[in-house]
């Protein structure tokens, strides 16, 4: 009996502690996160959402999530957004996509052995939406990273690339496989 | 027509050097009921097992075992298999299969009949044995009885000519043996089996033997009818397991033919003496109480039946209580009670005049509290008995520990038995043992938990004999068990144990002739000359006592 | 336990119970369509209450509502996808296709538990051996020894137990005295294990085991009730699978919940799996109207 009362009592704390650290939001207070605008002075870095490759691989695709797939395959076309003192590839992108109320899910560093943070899926389309080896892949100013883009320190006028790969990367031009380039 | 026979064999286990079997020659006709009896360690099991093959034990073997007039070496293997029964002694280890179902068709299908002959049999077995209602059961969920039926059953679904038994019911309570052994007649006269078996229960069985073979060490001392056996034999040590009648009729000498059966015994005392009685005499001194429960109730579960119910139970010290019962009243519940191991919900449990309700298991053995349970090996496990003893020792911290284990095992006479593994020790021996160990921690208070289970009439009376030693150091005895002929000799008052209450407590003289079902084969032969008569030391010593004998038929 | 009431489902021919627990549970684990689920989750609770009785029956019930409540919650935690946000935790969205789709999980889930509840209660080991012994008889031998021992292990582990904690085995404090104890019992338990095993060896030697030719009994017999039922079940499990290969009975979560569609081909798809999971409960149902029938004639 006193076991069950001292178990009982440790779950409600638990879960107390759980409510208190967790931040709620809303969902208009979550995309209203406000973004810096950009000035004369401000670093600044080039976004790009593309998932080309899925217009080429239509039959692999889900069939629900066709209308998720623009139909020029851009979900996000070349677009400034300020640069932040140690901002990642993976800061900016989910800055980004709060703001432009782009969906994205990932999965913490903490969750995996690569200890970075890894994209499961933008705009709808996840890994393994369109085939087996689909999946989203970044490169930088035209070079696929060997880190994964919580690990990708930013520097001013770069040029970020998510593509979404139907073959492991192959078809995007990375050579240092999928798996958002951890791998 | 001779379906068995044997001629001058000799058997020697390997290393070593006596004999098991001594030049044994008998021949058993078609249709013989026959009993094997003799000491323990007296070679009957080896000599079973020499007429089946497929489980004679290896060693130097000389002589030779007929069946149907053809060596027996020689008969192919299923008809040794299917001709020839073994029902062997433990009922729960000879149980392969999990359903009853299967388990009769086992022997059938190691025969490699088809489904449909195996069907028909099986369903006649389960009727021919009453067992038809089990047909679906877990072999698990039977009793002991039940278990030895099917056993019995499906040795039986084979169809064999000669049944052999080993001391198939030394496991059960009486009822089921006297069931069982029933079932055997039955088959004998119904079917005309041939039936071969060793019994410790010879009361039951000399009745309905046609013939009865004695061994004494490896060799076969004698074998004919029951009531020859019985005169030949009155006073060979192996008369000690004779019926009371024969036992009783064996200390006069009139030369009537022997009784064997209760009414044949009566006759024979109602014809030959007149009455006298046995005081009563009440020894125990009712001064101090050793153990004593206050309405107390038990049940296991929740939802189930209460199984002590208000028992009220005074022990006093000094003295040897036994309480009796049929199976399931709860007797060995009362035990486990009184040891500490189960707890009442409510009322109370006071040893020495302490109220013990609450304290935990060691505080039962400090008081001095010990228990040898139903199945003594159970009291081992180390691979020799001297080994526990010293464990023992270490855990209650025994001072003297060598002296004291010299002192036990001298006085119990199993200085020779330290050095050998439990498994490797007849029942009486490991009893014996079991008890050795108990007495390490110097109890005041033992329980013993069905004592005379798998144990002959030697054996028996050596307990006894035992059991008194122990009591005359000052200890306390309470014994549960369904063995009447033995609690009317070791105990100084006896109970019933009924609906979860402790029924009448008196000295087992007032205790058993008060009861006319419930009490011992003596009491019924001498109820109506010798008043108070329970045992045959009893009666015999009403006989002696009226020495003229007076004979009404003259 | 033992003596259960002999009802209808029960007596069927075990390859016709066990084709039929396969492909429902098969389906149940294959399927996302909530109606199906629904349907298989009703028809194995139901089952089971008339199987166990309705007091046995509810204190099951509440154990699993709530844990399906629990998984409802869970998916919504690690699964993000979704058009439709509820709101945001520490940064990552709480959706509403997530929540559902974790209903759904969860009645996948308690259905089929509550399937292989049903099975455990109807196939039993005979059953089972019975249609894989004719495979390997040795096996089939092997395990009905093993069923047999191991309530017989745990019956004599409890007996050394209890004597052997009131001779104070138990007496000395710790985990490590614990456990040198227990191994003590244990390795006494196997000795006699062994012990016991050359009793059985010889009991099974005696009635003849290893003559050559051993054949295989059992006590169930195939009747045209069983064939009957085996088409039904054959024909019904079909059109479901057909049906769901041919994605008639897709159903969609994420990224946006499919709308329910009920398409002609559709309800057909629905009735053939309805009818299949309430078989065992409609024919125990029957059995129960076919008795008062036929005893009120009596």
């Amino acid at each position: 009996m006193k076991k069950d009362i001292i178990a009982i009592f440790a779950v409600i704390i638990a879960v107390v502690i759980i409510i208190i650290g967790t931040d709620f939001q809303t969902v208009d207070q979550y995309y209203t996160d406000h973004i810096e605008d950009i000035k004369q002075d401000s670093k600044t870095v080039t976004m790009t959402i593309e998932c080309k490759t899925i217009l080429k691989n239509k039959e692999k695709l889900d069939k629900s999530l066709e209308k998720y797939v623009p139909d020029n395959g851009f979900i996000l076309k070349d677009t400034k957004f300020v640069l932040n003192n140690d901002d990642t590839a993976f800061d900016i992108l989910d800055r980004v996509t709060r703001y432009k109320k782009i969906q994205m899910e990932y999965y913490g560093a903490d969750l995996n052995r690569y200890g970075t943070v890894y994209i499961e899926g933008i705009n709808y389309l996840y890994e393994y939406s369109c085939g087996e080896l689909s999946g989203w892949v970044y490169s930088v100013n035209g070079q696929y990273p060997q880190c994964g883009c919580s690990q990708y320190k930013l520097k001013d006028g770069d040029h970020i690339v998510w593509s979404y790969t139907c073959d492991l990367g192959r078809d995007v031009g990375c050579t240092v496989g999928g798996g958002n380039n951890g791998k | 027509m001779e379906i068995l026979s044997i001629k001058n064999l000799s058997f020697t286990y390997p290393m070593l050097n006596t004999r098991a079997l001594d030049s044994v020659t008998m021949t058993v006709e078609q249709g013989d009921f026959v009993v094997l009896c003799g000491q323990s360690g007296s070679g009957k099991t080896t000599l079973l097992k020499m007429f089946k093959r497929e489980i004679t034990p290896n060693g130097k073997c000389s002589g030779e075992v007929f069946f149907k007039g053809e060596p027996i070496k020689d008969i192919d293997d299923r008809t040794s298999a299917k001709k020839i029964g073994f029902v062997f002694q433990k009922p729960e280890q000879q149980i392969v299969t999990d359903k009853v179902w299967h388990e009769l068709a086992f022997g059938l299908e190691s025969l490699g009949y088809d489904s449909k002959y195996i069907r028909l049999r099986v369903g006649e077995m389960a009727n021919y044995f009453g067992i038809s209602s089990l047909f679906h059961r877990k072999t698990e969920n039977l009793s002991g009885g039940q278990k030895q039926l099917l056993n019995l059953a499906s040795v039986m679904a084979m169809s064999p000519d000669v049944l052999i038994l080993d001391e198939p019911t030394s496991q059960l309570d009486p009822i089921s043996a006297g069931d069982f052994i029933a079932t055997l007649k039955r088959l004998n006269t119904e079917l005309g089996l041939t039936i071969i078996l060793t019994e410790h229960r010879l009361q039951d069985v000399f009745p309905i033997a046609d013939k009865v073979a004695v061994l004494d060490n490896g060799k076969l001392i004698a074998y004919g009818k029951p009531r020859e056996i019985c005169r030949e034999l009155k006073k060979h040590p192996v008369s000690a397991g004779f019926p009371s009648a024969v036992q009783i009729y064996n200390s006069t000498d009139i030369s009537t033919d022997c009784p064997l059966t209760v009414r044949e015994g009566r006759d024979f005392i109602n014809n030959n003496f007149s009455k006298r009685k046995i005081e009563i005499r009440d020894t125990v001194p009712k001064t101090e109480i050793a153990v004593e429960l206050k309405d107390a109730f038990f049940r296991y579960e929740k939802e189930g039946q209460d199984i002590l119910a208000g028992t009220r139970l005074k022990v006093y010290k000094g003295e040897h209580f036994s309480i009796l019962g049929g199976n399931g009243s709860g007797k060995t519940t009362t035990l486990k009670i009184l040891s500490g191991i189960l707890k009442p919900y409510r009322g109370s449990v006071f040893i020495n005049g302490q109220k013990m309700n609450r304290k935990p298991l060691t505080e039962y053995s400090r008081m001095g509290i010990a228990m040898l349970p139903q199945n003594p090996e159970t009291v081992f496990i180390k691979p020799k008995i001297i080994e526990d003893y010293i464990e023992l020792c270490k855990i209650k911290g025994v001072e003297n520990r060598d002296k004291k284990i010299a002192e036990i095992t001298e006085s119990l006479g199993i200085k020779g038995l330290m050095d050998k593994h439990p498994y490797d020790l007849s029942g009486g021996e490991v009893q014996r043992c079991a008890l050795g160990k108990i007495l390490l921690a110097n109890p005041s208070i033992i329980l013993l938990d069905e004592p005379t289970k798998g144990i002959d009439a030697y054996g028996k009376i050596s307990l006894a004999k035992m059991l008194n030693k122990i009591k005359s150091q000052g200890r306390t005895i309470i014994t549960v068990t369904h063995d009447v002929e033995f609690s009317a000799i070791v105990s100084d008052r006896c109970a019933l144990f009924f609906d979860g209450d402790v029924l009448s407590n008196s000295v087992p003289q007032e205790f058993f002739s008060t009861n006319n079902f419930y009490t011992t084969s003596v009491s019924r032969i001498c109820r109506d000359r010798f008043i108070n008569a329970v045992t045959v030391d009893d009666a015999v010593s009403l006989i002696k006592e009226g020495g003229q004998y007076e004979n009404k038929n003259n | 336990m033992e003596n259960r009431k002999i009802s209808g489902f029960n007596t069927l021919h075990p390859a016709v119970l066990f084709t039929y627990f396969v492909s429902v549970v098969i389906v149940a684990m294959f399927c996302t369509n909530p109606v199906m689920l629904f349907l298989a989750l009703i028809g194995g609770v139901s089952f089971f209450g008339v199987m166990k009785g309705a007091k046995l029956f509810f204190q099951d019930l509440c154990f699993y509502i709530l844990m399906a409540v629990f998984i409802a919650i869970i998916n919504p935690l690690f699964s993000h996808n979704g058009v439709t946000p509820l709101f945001f935790m520490n940064g990552n969205p709480v959706t509403l296709e997530a929540i559902l789709y974790g209903v759904d999980i969860a009645l996948m889930l308690v259905g089929v538990i509550y399937w292989c509840k049903c099975y455990s209660e109807v196939m039993t080991t005979d059953k089972f051996l019975f249609l894989f012994g004719k495979a390997v008889p040795k096996l089939s031998l092997v395990l009905s020894a093993a069923l047999r021992f191991i309530p017989l292990f745990r019956r004599k582990l409890k007996e050394i137990r209890s004597v052997q904690s009131s001779l104070g085995l138990y007496e000395k404090k710790g985990m490590i005295n614990r456990v040198t104890a227990e191994l003590k019992v244990f390795s006494s338990l196997i000795t006699w294990s062994l012990e016991n095993s050359v009793d059985t060896g010889a009991s099974m030697k005696a009635r003849g085991y290893g003559l050559k030719g051993r054949t295989h009994f059992s006590v169930f017999t195939f009747r045209k009730r069983d064939l009957g039922y085996l088409i039904c079940i054959i024909v019904l499990v079909g059109i479901v699978i057909l049906g769901m290969s041919m994605g008639i009975s897709d159903f969609k979560f994420y990224p946006e919940i499919s709308e329910f569609n009920f398409g002609l081909k559709q309800i057909a798809v629905y009735i053939s799996f309805g009818i299949l999971s309430f078989i065992p409960f409609l024919s125990e149902l029957w059995e129960v109207i076919m008795w008062k029938y036929s005893a009120s004639k009596i």
